[in-house]
């Protein structure tokens, strides 16, 4: 019992000071060599143009909502669509039903013009 | 697999589903006008339809699915939520269409609450436990915040969701440790594997800890102090049609879930968790009822005395006993009679609070001032919802006392019968105070006005529930008798 813990515990502790391992490493031995252009912010390799704290959109908010629907949808539709032969016409029904629902969701979306952009 | 799956032991939530989706298309695609009572119409013929479908089923004892109990008990509870979410639907028909443009939303959200309820209450596998009560809670503090524009139903909304979430995750937090102690998520196995005995002897320190957090859960959705901060607020803050079904319905799954949890799953730990319902009925009747006395709206007075009430029905499940035979007053019963008693009782007189805003714009207990004289029909629903409340027979409420008090008493718990009788005789005090207000104090100079007649059918339903849960106590007796036989094991 105790050597479970203890196995899970080393883990934890190998998982912990990894990342600090490989950033002291990087640090020695990498050359470092600044100058000005190197240290500035840049975006797709451009000057950034304007301020970084612009307020977005509400209606980027809606749009991820709708994402979800497809985005949930496909999580689930995979691994059902890879066993599909060993789970038959029940599974076949249920995914049915649950694309359905979903469908459900977008229709209301769209209806109630969601996704027209104002 | 799909033979092993009875459909029909499920045809009440696949009723009140395909009801959900017709009425968001409803509101899709009819006009306006239309939706107006289609809206309303639509919903309410659904929970017809899934109550005529439980009520036929009502007296089956299957497990579906292995995680949805098909029994007496379950159906039980699914009949009360779907006649009182009819009555909030009546209730909201005006007060919600003044309020809000998302009517279709507005009686989507609570069809899907009603499923969710229904499959909470019959849930006998921890997963689906935790499923129920977490799309009831997801949609209640949607419904709590439904008014987008009245900051106090945001704030409400809130301090619900922010006390929910904790709450819930202390509750999953205690179904892990039992998890952990047994192995498995199914109530009733829980129970062999508690019981097989070497579990308890070496882990006993493990099974308070899982009790007490379980129980935190539970005891947040039936508003139990010290786990009720939320409910004053909420129930103020929200729509009232919301409060009548908070108040109500969600608290009944609550007791529900909770007499199923540890009636199946732990009945070798009963010292436990009756040692604890025990405080914390004291507690939660002595402290609702103690803040109730000073408030001056009369909706957060309602909200109070709601959690007083939590009290009283708490005291069913102290005393759950199996008596041989199948006698009534076995405690569970006495949770079954109150939850319907106090659907309809409550209910009403939220309903009449509704009404009141509606007319005068606010429920302050000034705004009751003279009620006979304005509105007499109100006046007179409400005096016997708060004559009920306070356990005055022939109404429900005193048919619900009844049932919890004489466990109480036959199981010998003397202290707790005192607190809970001081309790009561405290509670008619700020319940009068009301009746006072309505009937003995005259304020000439303010208008009448009407009542809405969704609200006034609401309200007829009610009276008649509140009177013949009263003057027909045997049959509902025999019902709660019944449907708790099951969960006791006779």
């Amino acid at each position: 019992m105790l050597n479970t813990y203890a196995v899970i515990g080393l883990y934890a502790l190998v998982a912990l000071t990894f990342p600090f391992i490989v950033l002291l490493f990087a640090r020695l031995v990498r050359p470092s060599k600044p100058n000005p252009l190197k240290n500035s912010t840049y975006e797709c390799g451009m000057e950034t143009i304007g301020d970084t704290w612009v307020q977005f959109r509400a209606q980027y908010y809606l749009f991820a909502l709708v994402f979800v629907v497809f985005d949930v949808e496909v999580v689930f539709l995979y691994p059902w669509a890879v066993a599909y032969g060993k789970l038959g016409l029940f599974a076949l029904v249920e995914m049915a039903l649950f694309i359905g629902l979903l469908a459900v969701a977008l229709v209301y979306a769209w209806r109630k013009g969601i996704l027209e952009w104002q | 697999m799909l033979n092993t799956l009875n459909v029909v032991r499920l045809l009440p939530e696949l009723i009140l589903l395909v009801t959900a989706l017709v009425v968001i298309f409803v509101d899709l695609y009819a006009r306006r006008r239309t939706a107006l009572w289609l809206l309303p119409g639509v919903s309410i013929a659904g929970l017809v339809l899934a109550f005529v479908a439980a009520f036929a089923q009502w007296g089956a004892q299957e497990v579906v699915a292995g995680t949805l109990a098909a029994d007496s008990f379950a159906f039980y509870f699914k009949l009360v939520a779907a006649v009182t979410v009819v009555l909030v639907i009546l209730a909201s028909v005006r007060y919600m269409r003044e309020r809000t443009r998302f009517l279709g939303e507005f009686y989507a959200f609570l069809l899907v609450a009603t499923l969710a309820v229904f499959v909470a209450v019959s849930a006998t596998d921890l997963i689906t436990v935790y499923l129920g009560l977490e799309t009831l809670s997801i949609v209640s503090y949607v419904l709590t915040g439904f008014l987008r524009d009245d900051k106090r139903s945001n704030e409400a909304a809130i301090k619900y969701f922010l006390y929910g979430a904790v709450a819930s995750a202390i509750m999953l937090y205690g179904f892990s440790l039992l998890y952990g102690l047994t192995g498995t998520t199914d109530l009733a196995e829980i129970a062999r594997r508690l019981q097989a005995g070497d579990v308890l002897a070496n882990l006993e320190w493990v099974a308070w800890p899982a009790v007490i957090l379980a129980a935190v859960g539970f005891a947040f959705k039936a508003s139990l102090v010290p786990f009720h901060q939320w409910a004053p607020d909420a129930y103020e803050g929200a729509p009232t049609p919301v409060t009548m079904f908070l108040s109500t319905v969600s608290k009944a799954t609550g007791f529900a879930v909770m007499a199923r949890v540890f009636l199946t799953a732990m009945p070798s730990l009963g010292e436990y968790w009756m040692a604890l319902l025990y405080g914390l009925a004291i507690l939660t009747m002595t402290v609702g009822n103690l803040i109730a006395l000073r408030q001056t709206s009369v909706k957060r007075m309602l909200a109070y005395s709601s959690i007083a009430h939590a009290g009283f029905i708490l005291m069913g499940l102290v005393a759950v006993t199996a008596p041989a035979g199948g006698h009534p007053f076995n405690g569970l019963d006495g949770v079954l009679m109150y939850v319907v008693a106090y659907a309809f009782t409550n209910a009403g007189a939220f309903a009449v609070v509704a009404a009141v805003e509606d007319g005068t714009g606010d429920a302050t207990l000034d705004n009751f001032a003279g009620l006979i004289a304005r509105a007499p029909f109100l006046a007179a629903a409400m005096l016997i919802f708060l004559l009920s409340l306070a356990g005055v027979p022939p109404l429900a409420g005193f048919a619900a006392k009844l049932f919890v008090f004489a466990p109480v008493v036959r199981q010998e718990y003397y202290a707790l019968a005192v607190v809970a009788l001081v309790n009561a005789v405290v509670a008619a005090g700020y319940y009068l105070k009301v009746v006072k207000q309505m009937f003995f104090v005259e304020v000439p100079e303010r208008p009448a006005f009407a009542v809405a007649r969704g609200m006034r059918w609401a309200l007829w339903l009610m009276i008649i529930g509140v009177f013949g849960v009263g003057i027909f106590m045997n049959w509902f007796a025999f019902m709660s008798v019944r449907s708790a036989a099951g969960m006791l094991g006779l």
